[in-house]
């Protein structure tokens, strides 16, 4: 969910879409401006952060990946909950990867919520002469379902930072809190944390 | 028809890759989930985890109330059989089908309709359950990175029920001198008593390393006791202090949470030691301002219980191992020489290869290689086989000023048949559980014999409710001054329902834990922890995670 106080949102942004689109590519590019020809399906971390200022709010990103959950169907709902954002990957050189996307907006649907900001990503867009699903398919169905559409390059990196900054200005920027703000556990015992604590 | 109904099923099941692993783990519930991060982030393994219900948890889930309900009511059947292997005469394997227990019977459910929208409510399998704020859980989730995908809401208080009525319960010095209910003289006997448990645990700290409560060696930190008094009835150690009969009940029952009858000779059994008892006070009062932001020694999970396992099997996929939900587990494949285990054979006919195998312990494998199950149980208790459980729907609070509550009914409080605690938890929509406006409230009482177990749920219901079909119930409650003028919350909707205590064991294939009939995690844990170290003897369960799972680029830590 995004957050917001003194112009700062936090909001956290999920993945989605098959193996092999794309996914951890785009974040790799986007918070580490890296790209690994051969990227291996689990990335090892939990979520990333960036942050990205705009004119008028300075929005964090905490970026989950889904760590492999989506390859047999196994994410769990904690996954979408509380998403202020999503992107859904698919590969512009296969066709069965944007029938898939289409089935996990579908699935976002169902599960995220609402006022999600949704992004379609059709990514290796530097793979044109491999090309199977048209850019004007894409955006016909992208503006159907309400989602805002880019064709993405994690290679050249191509609209990889578009993207986020786009999702960025979308969110809404006053948001009242989904569910009521819980304690996050800490190892810092009480006695020494009560100056610094915010959360109630 | 079945033929093509599993024709279609088949089609249905994914193949997996790779088809050997490290281990193989069926069913997500808590401990499972726990073991699968353990063996992939800590011990390095290869994992995949199976389960063949569609969500996560297995029976440490929260589902929203429909599901809730059908999965209470769900006659398991046997994993759809695999197809006939052809070559079954020249597999090198003997094949077993596997078989479940059932675990949830005699599930009555309240006449009248849930309140509308009932997907909104989302209840706990095994509740009622809470996390101490200083018990292994927390630590666990902190050292797995599994803190970060939870958050937590505070349980506001304890309540007892003491002659007939609901009492708060006074377990630190502010909520010693805020007590109407005690007398001053009662309240500087129990300040008294437990100045002299901080001390004992003092000085048990200094000595030791000082290590967390609950955790380290607890025999060094009673110092000040000789061995023979630890080991004497923890009742009789109170009995010896003077407390009045209410302190002394509220120590046993609901700080030290002791479940049986503690001045029953006997039959009744499983008395707690004074060790016992010091190190449950001790994890207590750690637990009081352990957290910044928690009100009492307890915290939920917001969304419910449901959370910790998909938390930590996250923390597993992160660390590379596999997940496939919906997918059965038919039969164990066993070595025809050596008859060890070798790997499974899935629903959809496939076979996969590890090296250990855990599954929750509701499932087995036919009797005749039963052996391989029970080489060593873990005895949970000898006086109980079930627990029995009770989930209610009200639209107002049991007490006006706090909106969770722990409550404890002590043995013989509702019922002369009574020899076990009953134990509930009112939580209102601050944990995302219910629609606001709305309370869910868990009871829960060990039993050996369903219809007792029952009885008491029921007893306990009345005590707290304006049941719809009673009218008797009035009185037994309304003369609780504390809470004066407020009138008992309607019960809206209730289920009560039987649960079997199946035992976690270790042998060729290991048996996980199902839920207990504790209020919190730290026998599951132990448990768990065990057959960890059983399977890997030499890797630390889930060591402190230096490298922060989160790979945070502007290092600063939101929230």
């Amino acid at each position: 969910m995004a957050t917001i106080g003194n112009n700062n949102i936090n909001a956290k942004l999920v993945l989605l879409g098959d193996m092999g689109a794309g996914k951890s590519s785009l974040v790799l590019r986007f918070v580490k401006g890296q790209f690994l020809e051969f990227q291996e399906s689990t990335i090892g971390a939990a979520f990333f952060s960036q942050t990205l200022a705009l004119n008028d709010a300075t929005v964090k990103f905490e970026i989950w990946d889904t760590a492999g959950q989506e390859r047999y169907h196994s994410l769990a709902p904690m996954y979408y909950r509380g998403a202020a954002a999503a992107i859904i990957v698919y590969d512009i050189t296969s066709t069965e990867s944007f029938e898939r996307a289409k089935k996990w907006v579908q699935e976002l649907q169902k599960q995220g919520n609402p006022n999600m900001v949704t992004a379609l990503a059709g990514n290796k867009a530097d793979l044109e002469d491999k090309r199977k699903v048209t850019m004007d398919e894409a955006r016909a169905y992208a503006d159907e379902n309400g989602l805002f559409f880019m064709e993405t390059s994690a290679k050249t990196a191509v609209n990889v930072n578009d993207i986020f900054y786009e999702i960025a200005r979308r969110l809404p920027r006053a948001q009242p809190a989904q569910h009521p703000a819980g304690m996050v556990l800490s190892n810092t015992p009480a006695e020494q944390s009560r100056t610094t604590s915010c959360c109630s | 028809m079945d033929m093509a109904e599993n024709f279609l099923a088949h089609q249905d099941y994914p193949s997996i890759e790779p088809n050997a692993f490290d281990i193989i783990v069926y069913g997500t519930g808590l401990p499972e989930s726990l073991l699968a991060a353990a063996a992939a982030a800590a011990a390095g393994k290869t994992v995949l985890h199976l389960d063949h219900n569609p969500f996560y948890g297995s029976h440490f889930a929260s589902l929203p109330l429909p599901s809730f309900s059908s999965f209470l009511q769900s006659v398991f059947r046997s994993p759809p059989k695999s197809f006939s292997d052809l070559s079954a005469s020249t597999s090198p394997y003997d094949v077993f089908e596997l078989e479940s227990r059932r675990v949830y019977s005699e599930v009555e459910f309240a006449t009248s309709q849930p309140p509308e929208p009932s997907r909104s409510f989302i209840l706990d399998l095994c509740g009622p359950r809470v996390v101490y704020c200083a018990d292994m859980a927390v630590d666990l989730m902190l050292r797995s990175g599994a803190s970060h995908h939870v958050e937590f809401k505070s349980v506001d208080g304890s309540l007892i029920y003491w002659d007939g009525r609901l009492c708060s319960v006074p377990d630190s010095r502010q909520a010693i001198f805020r007590d109407k209910s005690l007398a001053l003289a009662e309240k500087s006997q129990m300040m008294k008593f437990l100045k002299m448990v901080q001390g004992h645990i003092a000085s048990g700290s200094a000595a030791g390393a000082g290590a967390g409560a609950g955790a380290g060696a607890p025999e060094e930190r009673f110092v000040r006791m000789s061995p023979q008094d630890l080991e004497t009835p923890f009742a009789e150690f109170l009995q010896k202090q003077h407390l009045p009969p209410k302190i002394r009940t509220i120590i046993l029952y609901a700080i030290a949470l002791a479940d049986y009858d503690q001045d029953c000779e006997g039959s009744c059994g499983n008395l707690m030691k004074t060790k016992e008892g010091l190190e449950r006070i001790s994890l207590y009062i750690s637990s009081l301002g352990r957290l910044p932001n928690a009100v009492g020694a307890f915290i939920y999970p917001i969304y419910g219980h449901g959370e910790l396992p998909q938390a930590f099997c996250r923390c597993a996929a992160v660390k590379g191992a596999l997940y496939v939900l919906r997918m059965p587990v038919s039969a164990v494949l066993l070595d025809k020489v050596s008859n060890q285990y070798k790997g499974v054979r899935l629903a959809s006919g496939q076979e996969i290869f590890s090296q250990h195998l855990v599954m929750e312990s509701s499932f087995t494998v036919q009797s005749s290689v039963s052996s391989l199950l029970d080489n060593q149980d873990f005895h949970y208790s000898k006086h109980s086989r079930m627990v029995a459980r009770g989930v209610c729907i009200t639209n107002s609070s049991i007490h006006t000023d706090s909106s969770n509550i722990l409550l404890i009914f002590p043995p013989r409080s509702l019922l002369p048949e009574q020899s076990v605690t009953v134990r509930a938890l009112q939580l209102c929509s601050n944990v995302s559980t219910c629609p606001s406006g709305m309370f869910v409230v868990y009871l829960s009482t060990q039993c050996h014999d369903a219809t007792v177990g029952k009885e008491c749920i029921r007893a306990a219901m009345e005590a707290l409710f304006r049941l719809p079909d009673s009218s008797s119930s009035e009185e037994i409650f309304s003369s609780d001054n504390e809470n004066a003028g407020v009138s008992k919350p309607n019960l809206l909707w209730s289920v009560v329902y039987i649960q079997e205590l199946a035992q976690a064991s270790i042998g060729s294939i290991h048996s996980s834990p199902m839920p207990d009939g504790n209020v919190d995690y730290q026998n599951l844990l132990e448990t768990t922890t065990k057959l960890f170290s059983k399977m890997y003897p030499e890797a630390e369960f889930l060591p402190p995670n230096k490298a922060s799972e989160n790979a945070d680029e502007d290092g600063s830590q939101s929230d």
